[in-house]
């Protein structure tokens, strides 16, 4: 049993990321740089469970994103079950409650989420260069930026409450 | 050692990471007909309500901020549409003349473009035309720009498109002055600032010049003829002195755009003149 006790405010919080990421982003920031609220969402998923827990959180997020852009379905579902799974089991040498140590964990996530995308779909050389030194970069950063806020905005929501 | 409770990865945390990564494999290696099926299934269902969400976002952010372009455009249409009546009395009059039957004409379903944050958005494009429209797996979609890609995948709500910038992408082309043909696909360059668009099977002795528009010839019958794909703008290489590749810069830009136009061509029963 994990020692983080899910609050039902974290389920707003969960409902407030999805209305971000399919209804406030397309209208504002409609870009290959827009944050992705649902890698937001799975980071804070993956901070409270039990790493296989994140593992299947990462693989069912990596599949509706498959499914949105399938270029190459599963490669997302792979990207995210590796990087939910490491963010679950890396709490283990810091606490992710620090907001910089939040943004660190979405803008690490969101380069390391398109790395492996990228790699695992195919990528010509020239695309993939683009994608890892350019976009990726752009992406992690308004990520880490967009869940800063975020995480300042509805501290409550998202703070990790440990069980008596 | 003795581990915090709750922080220490199990032998069944271990068994679920192995489980999803297996699947993840399998669904990779999936046959390409098999994988946009199952990604049909999904969107027509489960995904369903967040794509029409997300379809109502789209509608709502183009209506404001594009109504006086698309009103420009209008003014600019309605213009140009004044010679077009001369201009299609003149064009059956010499089909008759010539003996030629009329040119089988196509319709087009306007589309929002469902941009997503997957690193690979741009290959495939998400667009909100579902299989009601009457649009079809193969038709091509363009922009007023020029010729953006073709339907893969037509679902009950949604549609995806695959774009020159993927890698399996191939259309036939001509300049616009009709004097060369070849084959448009994606760069291979592994120089990043050069992620454009190559004219292939030039043959040696033909020259284009840089600036040259290059359009679909219509061959293969996927995509109309006359349909800007991009511009010259230098030799990427010549291939032991019989053949030229040339660089394109495209016209489209999928990673911009908002709207699209679905060709919806009709069954066409022989060649068209």
């Amino acid at each position: 049993m994990s020692p983080r006790r899910w609050d039902g405010r974290i389920y707003l919080g969960f409902v407030l990321l999805v209305t971000l990421h399919f209804y406030v982003r397309p209208r504002i920031f409609d870009g290959r740089a827009a944050p992705d609220f649902l890698f937001v969402a799975l980071m804070v998923i993956a901070v409270r469970a039990r790493p296989g827990l994140a593992a299947v959180a990462g693989f069912l997020v990596g599949m509706i994103s498959d499914v949105l852009t399938p270029a190459s379905l599963g490669a997302g579902a792979l990207a995210h079950t590796v990087v939910a799974y490491t963010a679950a089991w890396g709490r283990a040498v810091f606490f992710p409650d620090n907001l910089l140590v939040n943004a660190g964990l979405f803008a690490g996530g969101v380069w390391v989420r398109n790395a492996i995308v990228l790699l695992a779909s195919g990528t010509p050389s020239e695309q993939l260069s683009n994608g890892l030194l350019v976009w990726a970069p752009l992406q992690a950063l308004s990520t880490a930026v967009a869940g800063m806020v975020l995480l300042m905005l509805f501290r409550d929501w998202f703070a990790i409450r440990l069980e008596a | 050692m003795i581990r915090a409770r709750g922080r220490a990865t199990s032998r069944s945390d271990s068994l679920l990471l192995l489980a999803c990564l297996v699947l993840s494999a399998a669904v990779i290696a999936l046959p390409d007909a098999w994988s946009q099926s199952l990604a049909k299934v999904v969107r027509d269902t489960v995904l369903s309500p967040l794509l029409w969400v997300q379809r109502q976002a789209e509608e709502g952010r183009t209506s404001r901020s594009r109504f006086q372009a698309v009103q420009a455009e209008r003014d600019s249409a309605a213009l140009a549409s004044q010679s077009v009546a001369a201009l299609t009395a003149e064009n059956a009059r010499l089909r008759a003349l010539l003996d030629l039957r009329a040119r089988t004409a196509s319709t087009s379903v306007p589309a929002e473009v469902l941009h997503q944050t997957a690193p690979t958005e741009g290959r495939t494009l998400l667009l909100s035309v579902g299989a009601a429209t009457g649009v079809r797996a193969g038709d091509p979609v363009v922009t007023p720009e020029g010729l953006l890609g073709v339907l893969v995948s037509v679902g009950t709500q949604s549609a995806v498109a695959m774009t020159w910038a993927h890698p399996d992408f191939r259309v036939s082309a001509v300049t616009a002055d009709g004097s060369v043909l070849g084959i448009v696909v994606p760069s291979t360059s592994t120089d990043a600032s050069q992620a454009f668009l190559e004219f292939r099977g030039v043959a040696y002795r033909d020259t284009v010049a840089t600036g040259t528009l290059v359009l679909t010839s219509g061959l293969g019958g996927v995509y109309p003829k006359g349909v800007p794909i991009g511009r010259v703008v230098g030799v990427r290489s010549e291939e032991l002195g019989w053949e030229r590749i040339y660089r394109m810069a495209p016209l489209a830009n999928p990673g911009h755009v908002a709207h699209a136009l679905v060709v919806r061509t009709p069954a066409i029963a022989g060649p068209v003149p």
